[in-house]
């Protein structure tokens, strides 16, 4: 028996960025994808979404980067990345030779900096789509995240989309009041899928330094730990908008993948445990099809969703 | 590289709070180099989480910790009635690390038989200057990890070996018998209860003419304190380096030290670095 666990992440675009199953590796948590080349079996992921990407080079901020945290980890790497002109220069002609869809993740600090990078991406061989990270702090509106403020959003994805024939994911932030509000705003701007969600803001201190661990105070924090907030907020999304989901959030097995799919993501990625286990999202994807089977479903598609209450059929 | 299964074959507690643990791991006995790491989970629950960059401390493996050095031969092994503490058997390798937090605390709590899973060899380890024939090996605190594999080479190589060795008291100080015999071990520990008084950079100029090559692992402080005696660009000195890093393969970027070169990502640049490069 055959099972197909084929995905559209951008049904309404030409093409409609198929998967040829739902489980992506998240960025920032994969660098380009060679770093895992000698342990991966690349060919055989859904779709890798690289380091996140600005206009310009950036180094990043200050030791400490990093610290774990009880099942999670806080990290404050700045958006540490070569720039989209080396990116296109060194990473995409390798990404154009293999056979797996390489998604760039964007950030930009103001709404002509995102329209820029997606520019110099546009008909680039090897970039399969973008993810628009509106995380990062709006310099022109005083280092306000664009993430947290609708018509801000809307303004980055629109600036996008001018520039861009590409499939548009927007990343939505975590850290806001109403998630729901935002997804309905950036689709409502033209993107192709919402993927939730980016890191919650934390904190760790030092206790014999008696001051916060982190270089930069607070950080991202991913891992296990916060699972049960993204799957919420996957639900809520989901339930609201007329696009794809893709599940974000502490994402270590099957069964967690499998839950993000039946909370109406269309499919997931796969972040900090990768780290843990570089092969967390292939053994995933091998879980997902074990369940299928034991399901005794022919179709991915019938479990996303199912999960949601009083949804229409 | 590869991801695998570990066997421990053997842990001890060789000084207080500090554990040897040797490992049965054919694949990256063969493939390790001295400097290079593997990097361990400590258990199969999620917290802790990551995965502890654990640096190679000695390499059982022929031509390395062979025969020939009069370190280890399988015959002397079956006539002893246990594992040699300080030599890892053909095919392992081992490790020393001091308990600190949650993951240490979980490994030093592993047993022979326990299967650990690993990632490794990872990063770049040290490089012999091929004119070099004295070697000095400067080591503070568990900093002596990595550097007992490479005297281990270097010894095969029939170098010429000094060891310094720095720690706070004698109980941070290995035995003469953790390395090889040929090599000159000299202690200095900062109360003077062992060796001589005082901490180990304070030594480093006595021996710094002599050297050809100069390798160097221990905290931060000594490396600062190292760099500011602006040892001769010829003597190619060599630095590994340790930081908390999470993938240990590149990709997180947590592990980052800041070089003349620009950023550098300790886990997959380094963790070993020319010491005249660092800032």
């Amino acid at each position: 028996m055959t099972v197909s666990t084929l995905v559209s992440l951008a049904p309404k675009h030409d093409g409609g960025l198929m998967l040829k199953n739902p489980v992506m590796t998240a960025s920032g948590t994969f660098g380009y994808g060679t770093e895992y080349a000698k342990l991966v079996a690349l060919e055989r992921l859904g779709a890798i979404v690289c380091k996140g990407t600005t206009l310009r080079p950036r180094e990043g901020n200050p030791q400490p980067r990093i610290a774990e945290t009880a099942s999670g980890m806080l990290n404050t790497i700045g958006l540490q990345n070569i720039g989209v002109t080396a990116l296109v220069r060194e990473k995409a002609p390798i990404w154009a030779k293999w056979d797996v869809p390489v998604i760039v993740n964007i950030a930009g600090e103001t709404v002509d900096e995102y329209g820029k990078i997606a520019e110099t991406l546009e008909g680039v061989p090897g970039v399969a789509g973008l993810e628009v990270n509106i995380s990062c702090p709006n310099v022109a509106a005083g280092r306000i995240p664009f993430g947290v403020d609708c018509d801000a959003a809307a303004a980055v994805v629109t600036a996008v989309r001018d520039s861009s024939s590409l499939p548009i994911i927007v990343k939505l932030t975590p850290n806001v009041t109403h998630i729901v509000e935002i997804a309905e705003a950036v689709v409502a701007a033209g993107a192709d899928a919402v993927s939730l969600i980016n890191t919650l803001l934390g904190m760790a201190i030092d206790v014999r330094a008696k001051r916060p661990y982190l270089s930069t105070l607070t950080g991202g924090l991913s891992g296990p730990a916060i699972k049960p907030i993204a799957l919420r907020m996957v639900y809520e999304v989901a339930k609201a908008i007329d696009a794809p989901v893709i599940g974000i959030g502490g994402i270590c097995t099957a069964e967690d993948a499998i839950e993000f799919l039946m909370a109406g993501a269309t499919a997931v990625q796969v972040g900090t445990a990768s780290f843990v286990n570089p092969n967390a999202a292939i053994e995933i994807i091998g879980g997902i099809d074990s369940f299928l089977r034991e399901q005794g479903m022919k179709d991915i598609g019938e479990i996303i969703g199912v999960a949601q209450m009083g949804r229409r059929t | 590289m590869i991801q695998g299964t570990v066997g421990v074959v053997a842990r001890a507690e060789v000084l207080p709070n500090v554990f040897l643990m040797h490992l049965r791991t054919p694949e990256i006995a063969k493939r390790a180099h001295p400097g290079q790491f593997i990097h361990l989970a400590c258990d199969d629950a999620s917290d802790p989480l990551l995965r502890r960059p654990l640096s190679v401390h000695r390499i059982g493996r022929a031509g390395v910790a062979g025969a020939k050095a009069g370190i280890y031969s399988p015959s002397d092994r079956r006539e002893s009635s246990s594992v040699d503490l300080w030599r890892p058997a053909e095919g392992e390798v081992s490790v020393l690390f001091a308990r600190i937090g949650k993951g240490t605390t979980a490994l030093a709590r592993s047993n022979p038989g326990d299967a650990l899973s690993a990632i490794g060899p990872l990063g770049n380890g040290f490089s012999f200057d091929p004119k070099a024939r004295n070697l000095l090996l400067v080591a503070g605190g568990l900093g002596i990890a990595p550097l007992v594999a490479l005297a281990d080479e270097a010894v095969e190589r029939e170098m010429v070996v000094t060891l310094l060795a720095g720690a706070r008291t004698e109980s941070g100080i290995l035995p003469a018998a953790a390395l090889p015999p040929e090599i000159e071990y000299v202690v200095c520990t900062e109360d003077g209860s062992h060796g001589r008084q005082g901490v180990v950079t304070g030594a480093v100029a006595e021996f710094v003419d002599w050297a050809d090559q100069i390798f160097v692992c221990g905290p931060r402080p000594m490396v600062e304190a190292l760099i500011a005696l602006r040892i001769s660009p010829t003597k190619s000195a060599q630095v590994a380096l340790e930081e908390h890093m999470a993938c240990g393969i590149g990709a997180c970027l947590g592990c980052i030290v800041q070089t003349r070169r620009g950023p550098q990502r300790v886990c997959r640049d380094g963790p070993v670095f020319r010491l005249g490069d660092l800032r």
